[in-house]
Order: C-alpha cells, then structure tokens, then sequence
C-alpha cells in the first residue's frame, strides 16, 4: 500500500489522496507576449524528478504541498502552502 | 405548520425491513417486529430492536440529534463569544457542558452536537442567522451512526485503512478517512460515532450491518449505546 502523510490528518493511505498538478507560479499575462503566455498555459513538464505538487486529502479536504520524485514515485515531503520554510 | 424531516438512513431500514419480512412470508402489519419508526427533534428514524446485541456489536442511527457546522477565519472567537470550548488543534474534541459536543474539523471549521438533552445547536443556528465577518454557518444533514461494543476494532480493521488501535483516545482524537469508501468524521471512544454525507447513508448503513450480522451483531435501539 503506498503512503503519503498529510500535514494535517497525519500518515494514510494514497487511495484517500487525490493529485492536483504540480506546483507552478504563473506569471503576469499582462507582461508576457502571447507566445511565452500560451506555453505556461497549455504546456506541462513531463520529465521526470524531484517535483512539488499539489494533493489533497480528500475526508478532510486539506490541499497542502508534497515534494515527490517522479521516476521513483517516492513522496519526500509534505507541507501546507506556504510554510515550506517554517520547517 | 408542523413539518418533519427523515433520516438519511430511515429508507434503508425500511428497505430491510421489507426485505426481511418478504423472506420470512410475514403480513406487513408484523414488520414491526423487526424495527421501529420513531420521532426524536422532527426527525423520523428508524431502530433496529435486536436487544443484546449491543455488547458484541451493535450499529445504531443518531442522525436525529440536532448539529450546527460553521468554518471562516473568525469561527472560533465567535464560537468563544458563545461561551464553548474550542479544541486547540485540528482534528480534537471536547465535551460541552449540558452534553453534546465541540468538533474541530480543521483550523477554520467547527462541527457542534447535541446530546439526546440538550439544545446547543438550535440556538446557535438561531444566532448565526446573521453572522459576523468571516463566520459562515454550515448546513450539517449527516448520516450519524454510533457503533458500540467489544468489536469495534475489528469491524474498523475491515472496513477502514486507519489502525484505530495506535490512537490516544485521552487526546480526543478526531478522525477523518475514509470508511467503505466514503469520506467520514470518526470520533473513537468507548462508543465510536461516525458522521458522512447523508446521501452515504443508506450506503454506508447497508454496508456496516451486513459486516456487522456476519460478527453477530445487530441494529440497536440508540438508548443501548448512548449515554443519556
């Protein structure tokens, strides 16, 4: 069975988990030409790596942050947004 | 006008209720054998009557006690302005003085109950008809379930991902996972009180008793598991 803690609710089961897309700053489309906007739009990283992604626990509807390399499926950490540096 | 509300799990005990009485060829007028329809705060539920079985295993429905949810950034001092405890983490609980009792569901959101006596949430619900800033009331129409007796641990190893056995109760642990599949609130004790969606009722209730039959439990009348 594969784990992931939620800050929060503590160490449970992926199944009670769901995956919300990696982490990404989108910058001020008021600031990018069409081009470079349309590519944060519509374009994904699909390499493979450490990633910081959203997931959340869906019982309690927490969102928070987990760190997860994606070639070895290994969650690194995990942290509500915004307090990665409190830790 | 004086109206009632049904309990998310009343059309599954009726539904075994007809099940059970088509199979045993009884008149209808015999069902009441097996459960009881009754009325408890405008709420009409029904009671499963296997008495004794409360002490192996029983499953009860306590979706008639009166609750009222609120969540926003200022919940908690309002709720501290109406004179209730406030758990100091997520995921705890307390005791309300009169009975009853005070959830933290998360940092912002609060789930309130009556006991069987007393009358918390109406007021509260009254109180919140205009909220303050950052105070927004939460319609609660839960399935509630209370299971009691010396198997409770094992139907929860069967039916939830979590090991019950590892928590300090003497925190007042509140739990959220998922239980058969369905998102719940779990309050483990002596009694575990479960609460989900109300349209997971019938589901969830069908589902609990089926596993609970196979262990030699039953359905229960509520005043055989909870405290008064």
């Amino acid at each position: 069975m594969k784990l992931i803690t939620c800050p929060i609710n503590g160490t449970r089961p992926v199944s009670e988990f769901v995956y919300g897309g990696e982490l990404r700053l989108i910058s001020d489309p008021q600031a990018l030409d069409d081009q470079t906007w349309a590519e944060q739009v519509f374009y994904r990283n699909g390499a493979p790596g450490i990633k910081k992604e959203w997931w959340c626990h869906v019982p309690s509807n927490t969102w928070f942050i987990a760190e997860r390399n994606t070639a070895t499926d290994e969650t690194l950490n995990t942290y509500l947004y915004g307090e990665e540096d409190s830790r | 006008m004086t109206g009632f509300r049904v309990s998310p799990i009343c059309d599954a005990m009726r539904l075994a209720q007809r099940a059970t009485s088509e199979k045993m060829a009884k008149p209808s007028s015999e069902e009441s054998l097996i459960a009881t329809e009754r009325e408890i705060n405008q709420m009409r539920f029904a009671q499963g009557n296997s008495s004794g079985h409360s002490t192996t295993l029983g499953i009860t429905d306590l979706s008639f006690l009166t609750r009222f949810g609120v969540k926003g950034a200022a919940a908690a001092a309002w709720l501290h302005a109406q004179n209730l405890p406030i758990p100091d983490a997520p995921n705890r609980w307390l005791p309300l003085r009169g009975g009853g009792l005070i959830a933290r569901l998360g940092f912002n959101e609060f789930l309130i109950e009556d006991s069987i006596n007393s009358s918390i949430a109406p007021q509260l619900i009254e109180l919140s008809q205009h909220p303050p800033a950052k105070v927004y009331p939460v319609l609660r129409q839960d399935a509630a379930i209370a299971l009691g007796g010396s198997l409770i641990l094992d139907l929860l190893a069967q039916t939830c991902s979590l090991h019950f056995r590892a928590l300090n109760l003497s925190e007042c642990p509140v739990v959220l996972t998922t239980m058969v599949g369905v998102n719940v609130t779990i309050i483990p004790g002596e009694i575990y009180r479960i609460w989900c969606d109300g349209t997971y009722g019938v589901y969830l209730w069908q589902t609990l008793l089926n596993i609970i039959e196979e262990m030699q439990g039953g359905a229960v009348e509520f005043e055989q598991l909870l405290p008064l």
